[in-house]
């Protein structure tokens, strides 16, 4: 085997123009793959945390069936005391209760149906990036204060402004009718079109008093570090909630189920691409492996004659691909994790780009992520191609006539 | 329309071509609903909310004038007592005592729930559409109880800004609407109204009991009972304004 790398190594130098060459496509494609994947990666990852970090969290708990109603009385009884056996339990104060109905937000001059939510003071902003996102006033602070804080894009529509009244009619829990004067203390811009125009917090008691709600809830959000703690935690969440189905936890999958679709569908067209990357690349070293077996047609021939046998000959072939391939590997990575690596510590931009982020919640800003995973994944396939298209090439050899193939030009 | 009036019509409608039906169809819808109304009206009711795991019953007292004009107010339960909405034109007006402020309801908000209820704010403030907007033909008479009922379909015109795709509405000949279905852009039916208990209150025999139910969801309802009633009453000249909607002075 020794000899077959050593014979292989030098043939590949034989003609270092064609093996750079063909080489330096597999490099260019790896970069590529590299570089994009990470970058696929990190997208995601932006999509999904600042989805989540916004307003949904990593799951929820909630009454079985509101999910799909989101009716009043499908809430949780007892929603701040279960959301404290929660933090104890698991050990996790990133739980924040909320309550949420919609009413008739009427300023001076206009109304505007919106989605009104009571929130905990205290822990909201450890689930939400909502309150670490008021551009003017305050965030809530007083736990029963009939206050409350309201999206950049409504404060504009209602044309109310720092200390103004706001009043909510609405329908209680009871279907009582639901009313009062709450005062603006801080207005947010998320730069989500949809939080800024449709939500509102105030403290959590204030709400429940106003929509008759007594102690119950709608939704105990959870966050955590990151996906793959949260798929950890939702199982211990499952084991402190009281049992008989009437409360349930949701993970982010269930609850923004566009989000998953999203992606999927931006990978599909991903994978499509780099498929046809792959591809092309492969008949690249499909055609220089053919070339070079053609044009030693004459060498094999003697070789043969000698009494090396066919599989040994095609052996060497398959080696000189797989010396190429890993070259074109190694040159690929490194580069295009360099490469990825650069760029990923400031991010990067073009045009166009904020406007689409926009739209999934991504600032303008894109960080790949450069992981072994997102490193390897397109230069193995690659490889692996490579390797597929030099079978050809090889099979040729076992069709060869030693005497015939000698007396070829 | 008098008694004698309505025997013409009746005896024009089944003799008579259906060209002459579909002028006659508007007529019985519009007789109808002028037969429930009246020129003015007051009406003392109770409106009661079912779902599978609760129910709500509220008292209200409401006026009319025309068909533009209206004022509804919650008597009881206490904790709701002096709600109120007023319309006007379509245009819709709410009064909460809680926050002593009469707000307006933005037309973004009429296909909401009004009060809770199987009704919209669109139901309430816009009963004239179904006259208005629709063609009406009659799809067929029957014969309860030795009177005539007219089934008559109604289908919105081309350019009316209206939810539904179709109604069936059911008028007996003395005009008492018993029934009215409504039926989306496909032809399912959506919601249906059903009236019950026909007797002479205020001088007039109208349904006691309305109910109102989605199609799909055959245990909720919403079911108005009217206890007492009185057609063609003096009306003062403020009792349609929003200083009244939020001091009553009645």
């Amino acid at each position: 085997m020794n000899i077959t790398l050593r014979l292989a190594w030098r043939n590949l130098w034989r003609q270092p123009r064609r093996t750079w060459l063909t080489t330096g496509a597999m490099v260019f494609s790896n970069v590529l793959l590299v570089f994009m994947i990470s970058l696929q990666f990190g997208m995601y990852r932006m999509m999904i945390d600042n989805s989540l970090q916004a307003f949904t969290g990593h799951m929820q708990v909630q009454a079985a069936g509101y999910k799909d109603d989101h009716k009043m009385r499908q809430s949780v009884p007892d929603a701040v005391q279960l959301a404290q056996s929660l933090r104890r339990e698991i050990g996790l104060d990133t739980i924040a209760v909320r309550a949420a109905g919609f009413a008739l937000a009427s300023s001076e001059e206009r109304s505007y149906g919106i989605q009104v939510y009571g929130v905990q003071p205290d822990f909201e902003p450890r689930v939400s990036s909502i309150p670490g996102l008021v551009k003017r006033g305050a965030y809530l602070a007083n736990p029963v204060a009939a206050e409350i804080v309201i999206g950049s894009v409504l404060a504009r529509n209602l044309k109310v402004d720092i200390g103004d009244e706001l009043t909510l009619l609405g329908s209680g829990l009871d279907g009582s009718f639901a009313a009062g004067v709450v005062i603006v203390t801080g207005i947010f811009d998320s730069g989500i079109a949809d939080l800024d125009r449709n939500i509102a917090e105030m403290p959590l008691a204030a709400f429940q008093e106003m929509f008759a709600m007594g102690g119950d809830g709608h939704e105990i959000v959870i966050a955590t570090q990151d996906l793959f703690d949260a798929s950890r935690i939702i199982r211990q969440v499952r084991d402190v909630l009281p049992s008989g189905g009437d409360v349930v936890v949701h993970d982010w999958n269930a609850l923004q189920p566009g989000l998953q679709q999203a992606i999927q569908a931006d990978m599909a067209g991903a994978w499509f691409m780099y498929g046809v990357l792959v591809i092309l690349v492969a008949f690249s070293v499909l055609n220089t492996q053919l070339m070079s077996v053609l044009e030693r047609t004459k060498e094999f021939g003697i070789i043969l004659s000698l009494g090396l046998t066919p599989g040994r000959i095609g052996r060497l072939v398959i080696l000189e691909t797989m010396l190429m391939g890993g070259l074109g590997l190694i040159i690929g990575v490194a580069i295009g994790g360099l490469l990825t690596y650069w760029v990923g510590i400031d991010g990067f931009s073009y045009p166009g780009l904020e406007d689409m982020a926009g739209q999934f919640n991504l600032s303008g800003r894109i960080y790949p992520q450069l992981s072994v995973l997102s490193a390897m994944i397109g230069p193995s396939i690659v490889f692996v191609f490579t390797l597929l298209a030099s079978i050809y090439p090889a099979l040729r050899l076992h069709w060869l006539h030693p005497v015939e193939a000698m007396r070829a030009a | 329309m008098s008694h004698m009036q309505s025997v013409v019509l009746c005896a024009v409608v089944v003799c008579s071509p259906a060209s002459v039906w579909a002028q006659d169809a508007t007529q019985i819808v519009r007789d109808a609903w002028d037969h429930w109304r009246g020129l003015t009206s007051y009406a003392e009711m109770t409106m009661t909310i079912h779902r599978p795991t609760w129910e709500r019953t509220m008292s209200m007292r409401a006026w009319t004038e025309g068909s533009k004009k209206s004022l509804v107010r919650v008597t009881a339960p206490a904790k709701d007592r002096g709600n109120g909405t007023l319309m006007d034109n379509n245009n819709m007006w709410t009064y909460s005592p809680k926050v002593n402020r009469v707000i307006k309801v933005p037309s973004s908000m009429m296909g909401q729930s009004w009060m809770g209820s199987d009704f919209s704010n669109k139901d309430v403030s816009r009963a004239d559409d179904v006259i208005e907007e629709y063609t009406h033909s009659v799809l067929g008479t029957e014969v309860v109880d030795g009177t005539t009922v007219y089934e008559i379909e109604a289908i919105p015109r081309e350019d009316a800004a209206v939810v539904w795709g179709k109604e069936v509405l059911k008028i007996r000949e003395d005009h008492v609407l018993l029934e009215q279905r409504f039926y989306d852009q496909d032809g399912e039916l959506v919601q249906s109204m059903m009236a019950t208990d026909i007797r002479e209150m205020g001088g007039r025999m109208i349904a006691a009991r309305q109910r109102m139910q989605k199609a799909d969801t055959p245990d909720e309802w919403t079911e108005m009972v009217v206890g007492a009633t009185e057609y063609d009453i003096e009306i003062s000249g403020n009792l349609f304004t929003l200083s009244n909607l939020r001091n009553p002075r009645d």
